[in-house]
């Protein structure tokens, strides 16, 4: 990375803390979003952009932190940073306990397993009666917007930086080995098992936090939303579109999106899932590699950068 | 008694199972696709035949091949001249482009079918007979064997004609089914179009055993996926099996656990099978 | 340390870098290596030869650790190593390239090498030192015009240099060549040659599997063949080449 992005990244995020002093009510709500499935999207990238583990489990953690801050404040009124650190625990033992058998799993096979689980754990959580069975947990009600949106900032910095420090240490080359070719990675001295769940860690840490803050931040949590599988398919899709296993094209896809998703949303929700397949399609087939190559491509090579991939591909 | 009851259900909805996994089969194992639009193609192949016994009064059973028919129509053409587009680039992005797909699908069907509830109900929806106490409804019965049927069918196809010969060239190499004298962009839009049709197939029968929305396709493509793993790539007869085994399991976790629980058994089953017979799995990176 | 040929002689007297005692590998029914046992001495090249499956590249894959003997002992300075995954393997000092090429395709060719400074035996932990190093394996093997070219974009040669920089960053004790001179022209091998012979300068010992006999002899200490799995003769380039069995190996092989 150059100093000039990271600068400008620098001072993105300078004006952006002051962004709640200026945004109306409705403003905020879509900002948080945003913010929080971008955390999403980042921390996904760890194990599916640099490692090529693609997670549809992600979810998972999300739904864990979720119900550590909703368990923590709503069953035993401890405060807020409890329920986060609850969340954490959570997830990271689930990452743990989940991750030694699933992590052997490559491809395809990786990817339902996960995706199962997500599922799974829905249901698991649903028949649990300390996490309000089915019918969800009610959080202290607080109106709060600027410290939501501060935390959820504050996260993606933390998750982002964690990013790029993972793609400029020996800890991310080891990662990116593995998603190049694992066999080689093993034979090269790497430890790719250790490696891996290290970082399913990672990622499923910023996920539940997200997740905490979300539930807080809403109030009020059941099975359904905290699990939500299409959450997984959002997160994916932007991280892929905005160019998984770079450092800032999971941010400026997701943000993007969100957009985009914002703005159809507010006139036809169907139109806008419609649009949303749409663009998923066609970004597979005209930019493969996400955005940020797609940039890169178009101003080397002008619109043959299109044809180029769609000749690549093809049958 | 109750137990065989529950066991004739789980193998005559197994049977089902295993036509729905048929297609996402043939497809993962000679294209290389593992698609995720497959549920919502089961889905459409539900209203095709809904809409031709509620609209023009055609018996489902009739309208079954009709409905097949054009969904080989439908896969053909998305294959041929979308799919074909993308076929050697990434796993991730065949996930990605089905997944977009089964949105759009979707979210058209929505638009074209509302999200009301269907069921195809033809007047002999509820009869049965009685075979040692135990009732086999007709319509599941008739399923079943249809199923049984058309798995035969696509044995007979990979096995014994020149079509399936040059189908399954395909899946070991590409430059091998040039030597068979065919345009594998044909042969992959066709392969696709027969994976279409068995959905088409099981859509139909579906919607004359449980309601129709356009959101079930998800959870169908979960389902076949699970299936195609437990039951294998290559033998129509293995992933009929597979589904059988996944109903059944289904049945009787709903017996002692509750409903609740037979939606995610098929996924237990999915991680208990990757996971002890990981060594298939392992090796398809 | 004694100039090259001149290890035959004195290689017994010295300690075995790597033994290996009735090696053994079944594929369900398949025997593939069948009770092999031989030993490396340290610096010294030993050739491995034998006609198309003989059970060489197996052999590689159970010294490094990517698959598991069925039955046998191997040792790696004196410890036994069986139990060991590849990664530690890696991290004692044994290294090996891929009959098929095995660089990380999406990767530079600084980061390829890179990732072998990083993680082989000198693990080093510091990226700036590890790509310093790895600049230098790349100026070593003749690489330096494509530093920052993709790995999947290099050619024949080019591919086969880099498998080379990647595994001298490991710094190595023990390198495992499986058919690198594979596809190149008579100038490329001559190249090759000169790179392993540096590569036995700087003390790396090594086994070469290779079809080039010429090459087998100019750069072999000592020479074992295997056909079918088993071991049909050893010792001294010249007169194992002319062992009629090998011959016959060889030639019967040629003959279909
Ligand atoms: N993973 C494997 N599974 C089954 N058989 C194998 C496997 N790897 C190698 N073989 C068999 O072992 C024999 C030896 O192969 P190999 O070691 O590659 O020979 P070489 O490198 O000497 O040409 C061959 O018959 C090959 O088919
Ligand atoms: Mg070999």
């Amino acid at each position: 990375m150059r100093p000039l992005p990271l600068a400008i990244a620098a001072v993105v995020v300078v004006l952006l803390v002051f962004v709640p002093w200026l945004a109306s009510d409705v403003m905020m709500q879509f900002a948080i979003d945003a913010l929080l499935l971008a955390v999403l999207a980042q921390a996904w990238n760890i194990l599916g952009g640099f490692t090529g583990y693609v997670s549809f489990g992600n979810s998972v953690f999300y739904g864990l932190g979720t119900y550590g801050a909703a368990i923590a404040m709503a069953q035993f009124h401890l405060p807020f940073w409890v329920g986060i650190l609850l969340g954490i625990v959570l997830a990271v033992l689930c990452a743990l306990l989940i991750g030694i058998p699933i992590l052997r799993l490559r491809g395809p096979y990786f990817a339902i397993a996960t995706l199962g689980l997500a599922a799974a754990m829905g249901a698991i959580v649903s028949n649990l009666p300390i996490a309000g069975s089915n019918i969800g947990l009610v959080l202290p009600l607080i109106r709060a917007d600027t410290m939501f949106y501060e935390l959820s900032l504050g996260l993606l910095v933390l998750c982002t930086l964690t990013v790029l420090w993972v793609s400029k240490s020996r800890f991310g080359m080891g990662l990116v080995a593995i998603r190049e070719d694992e066999d080689a990675a093993g034979t090269m001295g790497i430890n790719t098992t250790v490696f891996k769940i290290v970082a399913l860690v990672l990622s499923a840490l910023f996920t539940a936090v997200a997740g905490s803050i979300h539930a807080y931040w809403i109030s009020f949590i059941d099975p359904a939303s905290a699990f939500d599988p299409t959450l997984n398919v959002r997160m994916v899709i932007m991280a892929v579109f905005g160019g998984p296993g770079t450092v800032f094209g999971p941010l400026v896809g997701s943000f993007i999106l969100s957009a985009i998703y914002e703005y159809l949303a507010s006139s036809i929700s169907t139109a806008a899932a419609l649009l949303f397949g749409i663009v998923i399609v066609l970004a597979v087939i005209f930019m493969p590699r996400g955005l940020a190559n797609m940039i890169g491509g178009v101003r080397a090579r002008g619109p043959r950068y299109f044809l180029q991939n769609i000749r690549e591909n093809r049958l | 008694m109750l137990l065989a009851q529950i066991l004739t259900n789980g193998v005559l909805l197994g049977g089902l199972y295993g036509l729905m996994a048929l297609g996402m089969a043939l497809v993962w194992g000679v294209l290389n696709i593992v698609n995720l639009a497959h549920g919502a193609m089961i889905m459409l192949g539900g209203y095709a035949v809904y809409y031709l016994f509620a609209g023009l009064g055609v018996d489902p059973f009739l309208a079954l091949p009709i409905a097949t028919l054009g969904m080989f129509v439908f896969g053909y053409l998305l294959q041929r001249f979308v799919l074909n587009l993308v076929v050697r680039s990434a796993m991730l992005n065949t996930l990605l482009i089905t997944f977009g797909l089964n949105v759009v699908i979707t979210y058209l069907a929505q638009l074209a079918f509302s999200a009301d509830f269907r069921t195809i109900n033809p007047g002999y929806a509820g009869s049965n007979i009685a075979v040692f106490g135990i009732t086999v409804p007709l319509v599941n019965f008739a399923a079943f064997a249809i199923a049984i049927v058309l798995a035969g069918a696509i044995w007979l196809l990979l096995n014994k004609m020149p079509l399936g010969r040059a189908i399954r060239a395909t899946s070991q190499n590409l430059i091998a089914a040039r030597l068979y004298g065919v345009n594998p962009r044909q042969l992959y839009a066709v392969t696709f179009g027969i994976g279409a049709a068995l959905a088409g197939a099981a859509g139909g029968l579906y919607g004359t055993i449980a309601h129709l929305t356009p959101y079930i396709g998800a959870s169908l493509t979960a389902k076949s996926f699970v299936i195609a793993i437990i039951g294998g790539l290559s033998n129509p007869f293995g992933v009929i099996l597979g589904g059988i085994f996944v109903g059944v399991a289904e049945s009787l976790t709903a017996l002692y656990f509750g409903p609740t629980y037979s939606d995610v058994i098929s996924f237990g089953l999915l991680v208990v099978v990757l996971i002890v017979r990981p060594a298939r799995a392992l090796r398809t990176a | 340390m004694s100039a090259p040929g001149e290890n035959a002689a004195g290689a017994t007297t010295r300690i075995p870098i790597l033994q290996a005692e009735g090696i053994t590998k079944r594929f369900s029914g398949l025997v593939s290596v069948n009770r092999v046992s031989f030993e490396m001495y340290e610096n010294e090249i030993l050739g491995l030869i034998g006609p198309n499956g003989a059970g060489k590249t197996t052999l590689v894959n159970m010294i490094s650790g990517t698959l598991k003997p069925s039955d046998g002992e191997l040792r790696f300075e004196g410890q036994p190593i069986d139990a060991l995954p590849p990664y530690q393997r890696a991290h004692l000092g044994i290294c090996r390239t891929f009959q098929v090429m095995k660089p990380f395709p999406g990767m530079s060719v600084l980061e390829n090498v890179t990732v072998g400074a990083l993680f082989g035996r000198g693990g080093e932990k510091v990226m700036a030192k590890a790509r310093r190093s790895a600049r230098e394996w790349i100026d070593f093997t003749g690489l330096s015009h494509r530093v920052d070219a993709r790995a999947d974009s290099l050619g024949g040669p080019d591919r086969k240099r880099l498998e080379f920089a990647k595994a001298l960053a490991m710094e190595p004790k023990l390198l495992l060549l499986d058919e690198v001179m594979a596809g190149l022209n008579a100038v490329e091998v001559e190249e090759v040659i000169e790179l392993i012979k540096k590569m036995r300068e700087r003390g790396v010992t090594i086994l070469v599997i290779e079809h080039v006999i010429k090459a087998i002899r100019s750069l072999s200490d000592r020479v074992l063949v295997l056909h079918h799995g088993e071991k049909i003769a050893e010792g001294d380039p010249a007169a194992v080449l002319e062992d009629p069995r090998v011959v016959e190996a060889y030639l019967g092989r040629r003959r279909q």
